[in-house]
């Protein structure tokens, strides 16, 4: 599906920036007197992890549009579905509107019955 | 074709381009952390002064961490690209895409349409009995061309039978050629076209 997709380049979006962000922490903290050796192979680690993740699913991505995209622009469209669809809320709509009026006809039919005596 | 094109490539070529930007992106990233690092080990022997030295190691420090977010906002403008590209020639999940909404569109469409006959037959018979009392009134200004629901009815049953004598009261009316195909059909009425033989006088 398309949205699987791109829900995963926007993964990959928020992957680069957290690469930006595990090169900041790790020249911060070496530019400190006292390293924190732990913390700074926690961020190494999660640095390397993050750059090969993106190198491939980017590669994955552009490999796949490789094999699937052609020169000719899409002519798919839902245009004839959408005006079906609009015409039968129309539709629904008038018939609302005109069993309003009918209602509206009959109470005030009702609220003067002496008129609607049938001539002899 | 575009007539603002300024490079007339193909699809292929763009794809190379996109793994080439990739490639270099990545890489400039990887190199320059990894002479960042290298540049803030602390040497005992230098060739110019440690002031000079740190001076030196200090710009070069910022022109990589520079080179660095450099890559990343091309490599954020790369991800872009690939967006639009997908969405426009993912011909597989575009077909989906549209096959998707043109079924919903449809049995939104078809349940719409069904509830709308139920209504009428529903109604029918109600209309039946108003129409009957409004045209037997003293109020009623119907025309000729548009029969009400009760004399249709009336009409068809005698064109059913052919046999049976035709209604005592056509001498007050015009005739009509052959059944009046307005004969009930809400759907004409509901679309508009239905005059207005009930409003009050």
């Amino acid at each position: 599906m398309a949205n699987e997709r791109l829900r995963v380049l926007e993964d990959v979006e928020k992957e680069i920036a957290a690469i930006l962000q595990c090169a900041g922490n790790i020249v911060l903290e070496l530019s400190k007197d006292k390293h924190n050796a732990s913390f700074l192979d926690r961020q190494l680690v999660q640095f390397q992890s993050s750059v090969n993740r993106v190198e491939s699913e980017l590669s994955g991505q552009i490999r796949y549009l490789t094999q699937v995209a052609t020169g000719q622009p899409h002519e798919g469209s839902t245009y004839s579905a959408r005006k079906d669809c609009q015409m039968a809320l129309n539709r629904a709509e008038y018939a609302k509107v005109k069993l309003g009026e009918l209602g509206r006809t009959c109470e005030v039919m009702l609220e003067q019955p002496q008129q609607h005596q049938q001539p002899t | 074709m575009a007539t603002q094109r300024v490079l007339p490539q193909s699809k292929e070529t763009l794809l190379q381009n996109y793994n080439k930007r990739l490639k270099d992106d990545i890489r400039s990233i990887l190199d320059n952390f990894t002479e960042i690092i290298k540049t803030a080990k602390i040497e005992d022997e230098t060739q110019v002064s440690r002031p000079t030295q740190a001076e030196q190691d200090h710009y070069e420090m910022h022109v990589r961490a520079a080179n660095i977010v450099r890559a990343g906002e091309s490599l954020m403008k790369l991800v872009s690209d690939l967006k639009q590209f997908l969405i426009l020639n993912d011909f597989p999940s575009v077909n989906d895409a549209i096959s998707l909404q043109n079924q919903q569109l449809r049995s939104l469409q078809e349940e719409c349409d069904k509830k709308l006959t139920s209504l009428r037959d529903e109604i029918a018979v109600d209309l039946y009995e108003l129409e009957e009392e409004y045209y037997s009134s003293s109020y009623s200004q119907w025309d000729s061309t548009d029969l009400p629901l009760c004399e249709a009815y009336r009409r068809r049953d005698s064109w059913a039978s052919p046999d049976s004598s035709c209604s005592s009261n056509q001498g007050d009316r015009e005739d009509v050629d052959g059944p009046p195909p307005q004969e009930t059909n809400p759907q004409h009425h509901l679309n508009g076209h239905g005059a207005a033989s009930m409003e009050k006088p």
